[in-house]
């Protein structure tokens, strides 16, 4: 029973990584641009619920929606004022661009919130369900499957909307959808404040049920690379599969082998990816 | 020529010209600051391909004389060289896979097998866990290199620094430095052209991972204790690759010209702002990134080049 | 026979961008390779230089099967190749651009120095050896690639559209320099949409169509194939020649 608990628990938080991968892994299949800095934007998200809770006595659907469009907009500016201009640049520029956002914005957070850990006050979604003799927090259980709806609803924008379509065809072939007509520039702004508001909503919905603080930017940063690389460059599908697998794998470590080795186990799994299957699950060789 | 020599003689004089303790302790700093950033421009500035993860390099090198000291009573210097093969197979197992991939993959996987790093030695009672490492307190002989004051390591640090910049000189002038340009300058065009792609850059990789190794050495040798975050932190890469970066990645000087300006800056911020100070540097340091990858990624050496003509032609009209 | 091209296919997916194409070249010609935009002779033109893996067939160059290998080895055997968007290495000097392929034959700073500063004067480019090659508009920067190339000591240069946009008088230098390179003993192969280039340089002509081989022979003969205009003017061509 236990076991099956771990594994749900993985499953559901799995779903969260699923989410901000997806953001991540869109851009970089439509700019083949890595933002180092996706991290630290779920790490402001998670921050965006904690003010929105604070300051406005919000709920879950609030601060959601908050972290949502802040992370929108801090997207579009940080493609419009950064990443248009140096992506057209040398590759050094483009790596320390994001690199250096992401140091930015993870030592403001610490210097605003300090480095103390911090949680949300108990929210209408306490309790634990007993499903199946399985005992599930709920709040864990709204963010598990929000998220995975979340994750589908992108993919079901980017493949069955106009929109998500002008979007896919600048990722494949920027020259061609000029000729049509498509703004690359508008569309690419767009696919950044897309990225960074699943980050944003992920992180909402992580702080629902996690404690944090400033730090953990950089441990989803390296989640998500994971994620994106196993499940395949570009690829939301991938992602998505990706993220539960992934997910899972952490609390099975963290049950066998305790809590210290989850990550050291993510890590690793990444390097043997990169050794033995760089393309993932759904890339091509 | 003239200038290295005149650049030469300026910093043997420095220790004798400061001869207080802080200026001293500023040099040491900056000193160790421009080998770390040299090493780490073989691989990210000449041949462009930027590790965000080098402290893995330089954690090893810092672990290995402590390491040795600690378990078996070694003269710490005998841990230098292993730490260099260590730091060689890390660079092998990182560079392999991912230099047949675009650029992106190596540098995630160069913070990530530093973060992987970072989390088992804190774990590992053998290497000290979170708690870290120490060196001998009182030297049992010149050996052990415990100097009592900062003025033995003053030197040791320059000629370090005087070699890897030999070294880099003659890497520049030679085949494999020209390939290392072309392969950041265009990879299609130098595989096109019969460049090695793939065994350059792991060359450089490795290159780089045994100078940055002996840089760790040299810190810990000095500071006689470490632990994981100041070996293996992500700071310690962004140190690197922002000295590198702001004075001008891929040159020779730039490094260093990088830490002769960020060096006696951070010591100012920290003094100022006192225990906030660290938190404050990085935000500038995170901003400063920012600003170069910009407006100037090829840093203080490409904007001088830029600029000086204008100077030049200004003097001429009038 | 210096390169043999077998039934070399290559497939994007769906898409058949070149179909059972078979060549074979010998030692010392000019092969010109010419058909309209999507015709797959870029493609092909790919493969032989290794930089595109072929779906089917087979390359051979001097003996040695060079399908699978990677550009680099195509370099090291002794095949060159331009590109279509010059490919300078921007921020080097034009010296340091050629040094780069000099390197390759020249393992000696000095020798590859004195090998490039050769292939400079044969090319014209020597007198501005130290500036940078972004400093060059587009017929310098397809010079300099020539260079470059030609440093590499190659057996056999692949010319990707070298000679487009340039003026008159450009073109006819262009010309001569490419006679001179043939001179010293290079096989060429040559891709272009200029015709002059074609009918003055080229003693075979071949012509693809859709991914498929559709006419090769002499310049003269190829000009008044019947599938060759088609290819060209449309199927529409025919109405219009017998309204003329």
């Amino acid at each position: 029973m236990l076991l099956l608990q771990v594994i749900v628990g993985g499953l559901l938080l799995g779903a969260i990584y699923a989410l901000f991968s997806s953001g991540l892994t869109l851009i970089w299949g439509m700019m083949n641009f890595i933002n180092f800095a996706h991290g630290e934007f779920v790490m402001l998200g998670m921050y965006v619920a904690l003010l929105v809770v604070v300051w406005l006595g919000g709920g879950p659907a609030t601060f959601g929606f908050a972290a949502a469009v802040a992370l929108f907009v801090l997207g579009v500016i940080v493609y419009a004022s950064l990443i248009r201009h140096v992506t057209r640049g040398p590759m050094l520029a483009q790596i320390l661009s994001t690199f250096g956002l992401a140091l930015l914005l993870r030592y403001t957070a610490f210097w605003i919130f300090s480095a103390n850990i911090v949680s949300l006050p108990q929210t209408s979604l306490g309790g634990t369900l007993n499903i199946l003799g399985i005992l599930v927090p709920v709040a864990q259980l709204v963010a598990g499957v929000t998220a995975a709806v979340l994750t589908v609803a992108m993919h079901l924008f980017l493949t069955g909307t106009t929109i998500g379509s002008k979007l896919l065809a600048v990722a494949e072939d920027r020259n061609a959808a000029m000729l049509m007509g498509i703004r690359p520039d508008r569309m690419q702004a767009l696919a950044w404040g897309l990225s960074a508001a699943s980050a944003g909503i992920a992180g909402a919905l992580m702080a629902i049920s996690y404690p944090w603080s400033p730090s953990v930017g950089e441990t989803f940063g390296l989640m998500a690379f994971v994620v994106v690389t196993f499940g395949g460059f570009g690829s939301v599908p991938g992602a998505m599969y990706a993220g539960l697998i992934i997910g899972l794998i952490q609390a099975l470590s963290a049950f066998y082998f305790g809590p210290i080795y989850k990550d050291i186990v993510v890590y690793g799994l990444f390097v043997a990816l990169l050794w033995f299957r760089p393309q993932g699950l759904l890339g091509k060789a | 020529m003239k200038g290295t020599i005149a650049l030469g003689l300026v910093f043997l004089a420095y220790p004798f010209v400061l001869s207080n303790a802080f200026y001293l302790d500023i040099g040491v700093a900056l000193l160790l600051a421009a080998i770390s950033a040299s090493a780490w421009n073989i691989v990210g500035g000449y041949a462009g391909q930027v590790s965000v993860g080098h402290c893995m390099f330089f954690g090893v090198g810092a672990y290995l004389p402590l390491l040795v000291y600690q378990h078996w009573q070694l003269p710490p210097i005998v841990g230098v060289p292993v730490g260099i093969a260590i730091s060689l197979v890390l660079a092998i197992l990182v560079g392999m896979p991912t230099f047949r991939l675009t650029g992106h993959y190596f540098s995630m996987a160069t913070i990530a097998v530093a973060e992987l790093i970072r989390l088992v030695v804190s774990t590992w009672d053998f290497a000290g866990a979170a708690i870290g490492l120490q060196g001998p307190a009182v030297g049992r002989g010149w050996y052990d290199l415990t100097f009592r004051g900062e003025l033995p390591y003053y030197f040791i640090f320059l000629a370090v620094l005087a070699i890897l910049l030999f070294v880099t000189w003659q890497v520049q002038r030679s085949r494999f430095g020209y390939y290392l340009r072309a392969i950041k300058a265009g990879e299609r065009a130098a595989r096109s052209l019969g460049v090695p792609v793939r065994r350059t850059k792991l060359y450089a990789l490795m290159l780089s991972a045994a100078f940055t190794s002996v840089a760790g050495s040299l810190y810990a040798i000095k500071t006689g204790f470490i632990d994981p975050d100041s070996g293996f932190g992500i700071l310690v890469s962004v140190q690197m690759v922002i000295i590198a970066a702001l004075g001008g990645a891929g040159t020779l000087y730039g490094p260093l010209v990088g830490a002769i300006i960020l060096i006696p800056l951070q010591t100012a911020t920290n003094t100022w702002f006192g225990g906030g100070g660290t938190g404050l540097t990085y935000i500038l340091y995170g901003g400063i990134i920012v600003v170069l990858a910009r407006f100037e990624p090829g840093g203080l050496h490409e904007m001088w080049h830029r600029i000086a003509p204008r100077f030049m032609r200004g003097r001429d009209a009038a | 026979m210096l390169l043999s091209a077998q039934n070399v296919s290559k497939e994007f997916g769906n898409l058949r961008a070149v179909a059972g194409a078979d060549l074979s070249i010998d030692e010392g010609e000019i092969i010109g390779l010419i058909g309209p935009n999507g015709a797959g002779k870029s493609t092909f033109f790919n493969c032989l230089a290794g930089d595109t893996l072929p779906t089917t067939g087979k390359i051979m160059f001097d003996g040695v099967d060079v399908t699978t290998a990677p550009p680099e080895t195509h370099a090291r055997l002794g095949i060159g190749r331009t590109f279509q968007v010059p490919a300078t290495f921007e921020d080097m000097t034009i010296l340091d651009n050629v040094m780069v392929g000099a390197f390759l034959r020249h393992p000696h700073r000095a020798d590859a120095r004195d090998h490039a500063l050769k292939v400079l004067d044969l090319v014209g480019l020597k007198d501005r050896q130290e500036m940078r090659a972004r400093s060059l508009g587009t017929p310098g920067r397809k010079r300099l690639e020539i260079a470059r190339v030609l440093a590499t000591g190659p057996r056999l240069m692949l010319l990707d559209e070298a000679l487009a946009g340039l003026t008159p008088a450009e073109l006819q230098q262009a010309i001569a320099l490419v006679r001179k390179i043939h001179e010293t003993g290079v096989t060429l192969v040559i891709v272009e949409h200029i015709m002059e280039v074609i009918m003055t340089l080229a003693r075979r002509v071949i012509v693809f169509n859709q991914g498929h081989v559709i006419a090769q022979g002499e310049p003269q003969q190829v000009v008044k194939d019947e599938a060759v205009i088609e290819a060209y003017l449309g199927r529409g061509h025919r109405n219009w020649r017998k309204r003329g």
